[in-house]
């Protein structure tokens, strides 16, 4: 026997060994209760168990503009404390992705030195993008709009997985993909819908006053006139685009400062919008959610109907109490995301710090879900920024299991096919081929298991090919050992020299595939990457198998080196 | 013994070589005439994948839909007639999600809940489609390009212009196949493309293998004889493995079901184009581009 035999083979036995209890639970679908020691069972793909993957673009230009205006009227205030007067001219949102905000000084001989005081204190966050006499434009510096991205990416990322767990998902996975993506994946969910609907929701909540100065009539007006040039609400089209369309051809006809939402009732079978009711609210928001405490759901016992309890934090309170104060008779308007869900009349000032919402008419079961549901999103915090669906795949749990039983059993039709062959053609030799075969296999879904994987069907199919490839590696072999024992060497020194020869030519050619599966593995989203992540893995144990575990077989096979035949 | 082969591959090469040429040009002119039928993966839009408990017509489905302002582009029927399966495309901008709910109702109104399932839901929106189609492009541009390098340092960049062409050769007769089939091309295809290259280069790996072997016995022997020397003598072993490969892809092709057909589709192509592209461009190929660098050494 070679030397160090046994050790060899001692490895490939306790490989083997390992692996097969390690697959044990996912082959005999062991419950998590089993006293076996190993629980772990192989992850299958979304589109074998079912489940929602999804891909969430981020839309980062409302935080931009609001970035730049919250700083404009830091700026201000910076100035005056500098006693340089100023007013701020008018936001130019133009180019959605880099807005600019004007700030005009009165005195024009205090342009270069309020430009001095602008750098000293904001040097970060804002660049200097135009000077028109005493007028400067400033828009948001590079480095600043850089982290308010990775910022506004990793919040809604947690924002994201606070809302899945509350949902309660076994194993979701909720990622970022580049700068400005998130891709979640939440195995198994039943109830896509629902699931959906909770992801989406900005839950932007904000308090803005309404201006009481417009009659309704003026603004039904208003809005017909809209609708004769032409911008109508479109099905399918984002509530939100139609409502901006709406106030940017409305820009001069509204008061400034102000601008027009809705407050929306939706036919909950069809998902249609039922009624519009127009408030003109103040363009910026007296109070936000973030100073938001706590959101519950409480039933009004009178009415019996549920409603949200909303309570601010300290500072919330009293910014709350100061403009209920000072706005006494105003209806202030509680919006969310855009849209207004009551506006009720400031009777007084309100200390204390609390305020509820009131949901809309349907029955209690409905309203009840609906506020488990909103009072969910705004205690898991709103999301800083809008998402939108770029991608969605939604696969039934009964798909999968069809799929996995075609795919095995063809699967294993085909790898009959493949022994059949080696065994027909190479013999005996083909014999050690079919065994190192079966290890491959093994190997790779243990591999799989180990690194916690996910098998697809792709992957599947990429298990299926390894197959069909990893034979390559004793097809070479075996051809080299023949052409050698043509040359009417010794059986022993064939198989020597035909491993010898064959090492580089098989580890050339798995590490071209490799490249071509890395460049798949770095490309490929959901379950392409499955079959980039089998294809991978089977080509690390296709080497090993197909030679160094081909070896000690066949040094245990050939054996003694008087042997004088070989079948091959 | 069986006498060894002999075949002049290098001799063939012209009119191998034209012949490819043809199909390649035929490929392109399609691809820029007739297109690719991109699936929703790249064009974006809403495919869904519903199964009946009862028999439905495809016309009632068809009158169902357009009665209810749904945008169906394509309905198909897969699998057996008495599966009742079907799948819908929507062509659509606007609200995808909006849209791929609405025909859910619509079901549950005309057919009862409980009597429809939704299999599978692929919504993807025209941004993300565009970007996964310039990324498969890329994978396989990166991966081709990668290839090279690899070939280029580990042997000799002699080799590395038929180890290309040939990879190019393979990968647009197999876009040629599906523009002219008229198969979607989705995601998984790119999969499969990928794949196709690693094989199709591993064949040649062999092959390059043993003429370097050749070359460094110094036999004296000129490249032409060295690169028919090396084909016909790893012929066995070309034709063993493709057929194993071949016979697992068919066999998946045939018994695989739906889900994963088109995939071995292009690999089935792909493994009879990979190994004609390894014996009858990539390694000829080396005689012509070494004549042609002495040639302008000289």
């Amino acid at each position: 026997m070679a030397k160090g035999w046994w050790l060899r083979f001692s490895l490939l036995l306790v490989l083997v060994l390992a692996s097969m209890l390690s697959l044990f639970p996912t082959f005999f679908n062991f419950s998590e209760k089993s006293s076996f020691p190993i629980k772990s069972k192989i992850n299958l793909g979304l589109d074998l168990q079912g489940g929602l993957y999804m891909v969430l673009g981020i839309d980062f230009n409302k935080v931009y503009r609001d970035e730049v205006v919250s700083y404009a009227k830091k700026v201000q205030s910076v100035l005056k404390d500098a006693g340089i007067e100023s007013t701020l001219g008018l936001p130019d949102a133009a180019q959605l992705n880099d807005p600019k905000h004007s700030i005009v000084i009165m005195k024009a001989s205090d342009v270069e030195s309020a430009k001095e005081k602008i750098k000293e204190f904001f040097s970060y966050p804002l660049r200097l993008t135009g000077e028109e006499g005493t007028r400067l434009t400033y828009g948001l510096g590079r480095d600043f709009v850089k982290e308010i991205e990775e910022t506004a990416l990793s919040k809604s990322i947690e924002v994201i997985r606070n809302r899945i767990d509350e949902f309660g998902v076994t194993e979701p996975d909720i990622v970022s993909q580049g700068s400005d993506r998130i891709v979640v994946q939440l195995p198994g969910v039943k109830d896509i819908n629902r699931a959906k609907d909770l992801i989406g929701k900005t839950a932007k909540l904000e308090f803005r006053f309404v201006n009481d100065e417009m009659s309704p009539a003026t603004l039904s007006e208003l809005l017909a006139k809209v609708k004769k040039s032409g911008i109508e609400y479109k099905k399918g089209e984002r509530f939100s685009e139609y409502v901006q369309k709406i106030n940017e051809s409305l820009v001069n006809d509204l008061p400034k400062g102000f601008e027009i939402a809705f407050s929306k009732t939706m036919n909950k079978v069809t998902n249609e919008i039922v009624n519009l009711e127009p408030y003109l609210l103040e363009s910026t928001s007296s109070l936000t959610g973030q100073e938001l405490q706590e959101a519950s759901v409480r039933i009004d016992q009178e009415q019996n109907r549920p409603y949200v309890a909303l309570d601010f934090k300290p500072t919330g309170a009293r910014i709350f109490e100061d403009i209920t104060g000072k706005n006494i008779g105003k209806r202030l308007a509680i919006v969310l995301d855009g849209n207004v869900y009551s506006a009720p009349v400031v009777q007084g000032r309100i200390a204390g710090g609390s305020a509820q919402i009131t949901l809309g008419a349907g029955d209690y079961n409905t309203v009840m879900s609906e506020a488990r549901d909103l009072a969910l999103v705004l205690r898991a915090g709103a999301l800083p920024v809008e998402l939108i669906f770029e991608e969605q795949r939604i696969v039934g749990p009964s798909l999968g299991a069809d799929a996995i039983t075609q795919a095995n059993i063809a699967g294993v039709v085909g790898s009959l096919l493949v022994f059949l062959f080696m065994l027909v053609y190479y013999k005996g030799a083909g014999l050690i081929a079919c065994i190192t075969l079966l290890a491959n296999v093994l190997f790779t879904l243990a591999i799989l298991l180990g690194f916690g994987a996910t098998l697809t069907l792709p992957g599947i199919a990429g298990i299926a090919l390894t197959v069909g490839m990893a034979v390559d590696g004793n097809i070479i072999i075996y051809e080299r050992i023949r052409e050698e024992l043509r040359g009417g060497i010794s059986p022993f020194e064939a198989v020597s020299n035909g491993f010898n020869k064959a090492f580089w030519t098989i580890l050339d050619a798995n590490l071209t595939t490799a490249l071509a599966g890395l460049c798949l593995l770095n490309f490929g989203t959901g379950p392409v990457r499955g079959f980039a992540v089998t294809l991978l893995i089977g080509i690390v144990t296709t080497v090993y198998t197909s030679y160094f575990a081909s070896k000690v077989l066949f040094d245990f096979y050939v054996g003694k080196k008087t042997k004088t035949t070989l079948s091959i | 013994m069986k006498k060894p082969l002999n075949i002049d591959f290098v001799g063939l090469f012209k009119i191998a070589g034209a012949f490819s040429a043809l199909l390649i040009i035929a490929s392109i002119v399609m691809f820029f005439t007739k297109g690719l039928n991109y699936g929703v993966d790249f064009k974006g839009g809403v495919e869904l994948q519903v199964k009946f408990n009862s028999k439905v017509e495809m016309s009632e489905l068809r009158a169902l839909l357009s009665a209810k302002e749904i945008p169906l582009s394509q309905l198909q029927s897969i699998g057996e007639a008495e599966q009742n399966e079907f799948i819908l495309k929507l062509d659509s901008t606007g609200d995808l999600n909006a849209i791929s709910m609405k025909v859910g109702t619509i079901f549950s109104e005309k057919f009862g809940n409980g009597n429809f399932e939704i299999l599978k839901t692929d919504i993807v929106g025209p941004k993300a489609g565009s970007e996964l189609r310039i990324s498969a492009f890329k994978a396989l541009f990166w991966a081709i390009l990668a290839i090279m390098i690899y070939l280029a340092l580990r042997f000799d960049y002699k080799f590395a212009p038929g180890a290309i062409a040939a990879l190019i050769h393979d990968v647009s007769l197999i876009l040629g196949a599906f523009i002219f089939t008229q198969k979607e091309f989705s995601l998984q295809i790119v999969a499969a493309l990928l794949a196709v290259i690693g094989y199709s280069v591993n064949d040649t790996v062999v092959i390059y293998d043993r003429v370097r072997e050749i070359e460094n016995m110094n036999s004296g022997a000129s490249t032409l004889e060295i690169i028919n020397r090396a084909i016909n003598e790893t012929m066995a072993r070309t034709i063993n493995t493709s057929l194993t490969a071949f016979g697992v892809s068919v066999v998946m092709l045939v018994w695989g079901g739906p889900v994963i057909h088109d995939f071995f589709f292009a690999m089935t192509i792909g493994i009879i184009l990979g190994v004609y592209s390894t014996i009858f461009i990539a390694v000829p190929m080396t005689v012509f581009f070494e004549r042609f660098m002495i040639k302008k050494t000289a």
